[in-house]
């Protein structure tokens, strides 16, 4: 007597198959789960011997195996107890062995025999139809979320008794648990199409919002410095509304990692949004770029595609803010643990706030109360390598009353984010067939070929190099950013306005000194 | 390197000691002194003023160093942050002379931020203190040593002060012990000009011109010696008695001024053209005139204050885009007539 039955587990953000294998034996009464197993799905086999029982069955006093295979590869979650329970059935001969053929399933039992949701259904789902597996019972309320993927049947079972109920039916299985039906790019359209903050609800501050833009077009990172109430935060969360919106694609790589971190809301299927994260300055390492024993996705997964807001730049932990290096050159994270390298996507583009100073108003002399010292202390804590990894720096002012009063609304986000998408458009023609994706990705060896300069252009730059001393670092960042904003008017070569505007939002390193 | 390494100690019973130090109330009973004091007969200006300065206060302790320098007068000061340690680099640049009366021992530099300025005064002018080698930085030692400071000169200027700032002890001690005090004047909104623009109030002398405060100093120290040197002030040791004599001269000096208009009309308007030209081409800038015509009118509107790029373009007579103004701002940078102190702000050379 024995049965096997497929589900599949998580490695970081991906997936890969696991079959359950259940034998029953003469012997001593007993069930053992063996396999590398964590905590929590050793303790399936309480939470499936009550659920069964409670369900009407009860497990015949034989020696029962459970295994899960591959058995090297640990397992956690509890995603384990509704394949244990279904392979125990079918090794009990209560459900007929070819209804499990081409069948996943995926869910936490409840002991009263309810079937509970779980993380992580989405990767598992794509893996599953991408190796033609054919039919998927999920929990519930994580059907529409798996019903996302197209060229699988997916299922969502309440409860035990009614998925045996369907698994034990003929042809007239259909009526107890119908497939889940979900257009997946109707809904996204729908769900897309939100209200969000906007941009004509900031007043004043041009150079902000224009350094912004330019940072949106080119997917830059971007630091904002001024003093508190500025508007800093308000610029940073409205970035998302200028960004493109994402396509049913990147829609389905960020619901990946929501679902992995078991983040979607119930009856939400998947992310429409770009991301917008913003961390408390108090948040470790981990939780910053993700990891633990349990390794789970950090915040800079999280935000991935979208904006990583980081308020209060200098109040970071050191180590966490020297953790986004990696990441924010190679665009995902790779986690080292001892049971083996996972790795998260992380795409995101990075904005940053900070005060000045201590007190927040440096350099205006007469309000600022800070002394020499404590600023550069203050502006030290950011570390160098994540400012060189920053290519546009914009100040703030303090607003005054009369400005909030008299200017008028400014130019809404839709309006900026057309200009936006134009100019991605152009990254993308420019970029096909190539690793990259955006300006702001492009390597020193290639700037000769991307953001080639004319002539007279090149004197230019070259006099901009030296009076304003510049290291080759900062040149590079300004010759990207300043293609990005060519990119924004439609020029095809960069010209010396450009490179004058890229230069002012440059981080001075006078500044950082 | 020789001089700067050995530590004297003077006592007033030697002759080396500083005759201007002897006739103060309370002077240190003997000085340690590394470097070499310079020769008596010269004019000594203290220059002081607040630590966390603006870059006014920057600008014109600079030059008011410089100018000492080039003209021969030793600058003096605590060597502190700020004020200080600007205008006694400035004088050395210049070639001037200047001494650093410290508040620890002389061993030790203190700020240890000001390491540069310390080995130079060692090697071109003097460190000096009260207290012996070894002597950490204690706060209670500084008041004390701003009256060795103010001891030391024949004038104090005070480039900027806040309203509470340790630099108006230093005013207190002079007034004290008879020494002329001059103060730069600031805005009135400016938080770091209150306790300079107090004390204008209070009747201190004005430093308008740099040249007007060389001849006042000379003048004085000539009137001074003729009294004998170091005599003490009729009312010494009332600071408010001294500075509300001095604003009374000055009224009664502007009352006679305007009652002899008809007989010294022409030589006084002379005088006053004279004197507001050689102020303004004292402390001006660069003039405009290496600067391109379309930048001109935004590099006019450049001032010694870090100011945002909103403010720059609310100075300037036409109206112009903030994108506009920040590029021509680079513009000047490139041709260093310009300075990007933050990502927002700029100002002048």
């Amino acid at each position: 007597m024995y049965s096997t039955v497929i589900t599949g587990a998580l490695q970081g953000a991906s997936a890969y198959p696991v079959s359950v294998e259940v034998d029953i034996s003469h012997g001593l009464p007993t069930l053992s789960l063996v396999g590398s197993l964590s905590q929590e799905v050793r303790e399936a086999k309480e939470r499936v011997g009550a659920a069964l029982r409670n369900a009407g069955f009860h497990l015949p006093p034989s020696r029962i195996t459970v295994n899960l295979s591959p058995a090297d590869r640990r397992k956690e979650g509890t995603a384990f107890d509704l394949p244990i329970a279904v392979g125990l059935l079918a090794a009990m001969n209560l459900v007929p062995g070819e209804k499990l053929t081409n069948t996943l399933f995926l869910g936490e039992l409840g002991l009263d025999g309810e079937i509970r949701g779980v993380s992580g259904v989405l990767p598992i789902v794509r893996e599953a139809a991408l190796r033609g597996i054919q039919q998927c019972i999920l929990p519930a309320p994580n059907a529409a979320e798996g019903a996302l993927i197209s060229g699988i049947t997916v299922r969502g079972a309440a409860s035990l008794q009614e998925l045996l109920s369907f698994l034990q039916s003929g042809e007239e299985g259909e009526g107890i648990l119908p497939a889940t039906q979900l257009d997946a790019s109707r809904l996204f359209q729908e769900k897309a199409a939100g209200r969000a903050p906007d941009f004509s609800e900031v007043n004043g501050q041009e150079t902000a919002k224009r350094g912004a833009e330019i940072a949106a077009a080119g997917f830059h990172n971007l630091l904002m410095v001024g003093p508190p109430g500025a508007g800093k935060s308000m610029i940073a969360k409205r970035i998302p509304g200028i960004l493109p919106p994402l396509t049913l694609e990147e829609s389905l790589e960020v619901t990946s990692v929501y679902s992995v971190a078991g983040l979607l809301k119930e009856g939400e299927a998947m992310v429409t949004r770009r991301p917008f994260i913003s961390p408390h300055h108090s948040i470790t390492q981990a939780a910053l770029v993700g990891g633990c024993a349990i390794p789970r996705p950090g915040m800079i997964s999280l935000a991935h595609r979208g904006v990583l807001f980081l308020d209060e730049l200098p109040e970071f932990q050191r180590a966490a803010l020297d953790s986004l290096r990696q990441p924010l050159e190679e665009h995902e994270i790779r986690i080292a643990r001892i049971s083996g390298t996972i790795a998260y996507p992380s795409d995101f583009m990075l904005v940053c706030a900070m005060n000045p100073c201590p007190c927040g108003f440096y350099p205006d002399a007469g309000k600022c109360s800070c002394t020499e010292p404590q600023v550069r202390r203050y502006m030290g804590r950011v570390s160098g390598p994540i400012l060189d990894r920053i290519d546009l720096c914009v100040e703030l002012q303090a607003v005054d009353i009369a400005s909030l009063k008299n200017s008028g609304r400014g130019e809404d986000s839709e309006t900026i984010r057309r200009r936006v998408i134009a100019a991605r458009e152009i990254q993308r023609e420019r970029f096909l067939g190539t690793g990259y994706r955006f300006n702001a990705d492009i390597e020193a060896a290639d700037m000769e070929r991307y953001c080639a300069l004319g002539k007279a252009e090149q004197e230019y730059a070259e006099q901009l190099y030296r009076s304003l001393m510049l290291s080759a670092r900062a040149y590079h960042r300004i010759l990207k950013v300043a293609r990005t904003i060519a990119d924004l008017e439609g020029a095809a070569q960069i010209g010396v306005e450009q490179l004058l505007e890229a230069s002012f939002y440059r981080p001075a390193q006078e500044y950082w000194r | 390197m020789e001089t700067g390494n050995k530590i004297s100690f003077v006592t007033p019973l030697e002759a080396e000691y500083p005759e201007k130090l002897r006739h103060i109330p309370d002077a240190p009973g003997g000085l340690y002194i590394r470097g070499k004091l310079p020769v008596e007969t010269g004019l000594t200006v203290a220059v002081i003023g607040a630590r966390d300065c603006s870059d006014y206060g920057r600008y014109v302790a600079e030059e008011l160093g410089s100018f000492l320098g080039r003209n021969g007068v030793t600058v003096i000061s605590g060597m502190a942050r700020g004020i200080d340690g600007i205008s006694q680099w400035a004088a050395m640049e210049a070639g001037g002379f200047s001494i650093g009366v410290l508040g620890c021992g002389v061993d030790i530099c203190y700020p240890a931020g000001n390491r540069a300025l310390f080995d130079r005064l060692l090697e071109e002018g003097a460190v000096l203190s009260e207290y012996p080698p070894g002597t950490p930085p204690r706060a209670m030692n500084f008041p004390a040593r701003n009256r060795i400071v103010s001891g030391l000169a024949d004038a104090v200027v005070v480039v900027e002060a806040r309203s509470k700032s340790g630099t108006l002890i230093t005013v207190d001690m002079a007034l004290e012990q008879g020494r002329e005090v001059f103060v730069v004047p600031g805005r009135v909104t400016d938080r770091l000009s209150d306790g300079c623009n107090r004390l204008i109030k209070q009747g201190a002398g004005i430093l308008l011109s740099m040249e007007e405060l060389l001849e006042e100093i000379e003048e004085l120290k000539v009137r001074t010696e003729e009294r004998g040197i170091g005599s003490m002030p009729e009312k010494a040791g009332s600071s408010q008695a001294h500075m509300e004599k001095r604003r009374r001269q000055s009224t009664e000096k502007g009352q006679s001024t305007e009652k002899g208009q008809s007989t010294e009309k022409g030589q006084s308007t002379e005088k006053g053209q004279n004197a507001k030209k050689s102020q303004s081409s004292e402390w001006s800038r660069e003039d405009a005139s290496g600067v391109a015509p379309e930048l001109r009118e935004i590099y006019q509107a450049l001032d010694f204050y870090p100011c945002s790029v909103e403010q720059i373009v609310a100075r300037l007579p036409g109206r112009i885009s903030q994108r506009q103004a920040a590029l021509q701002l680079i513009q000047l940078c490139m041709e260093n007539k310009a300075i990007q102190v933050s990502p927002g702000y700029f100002k002048s050379p």
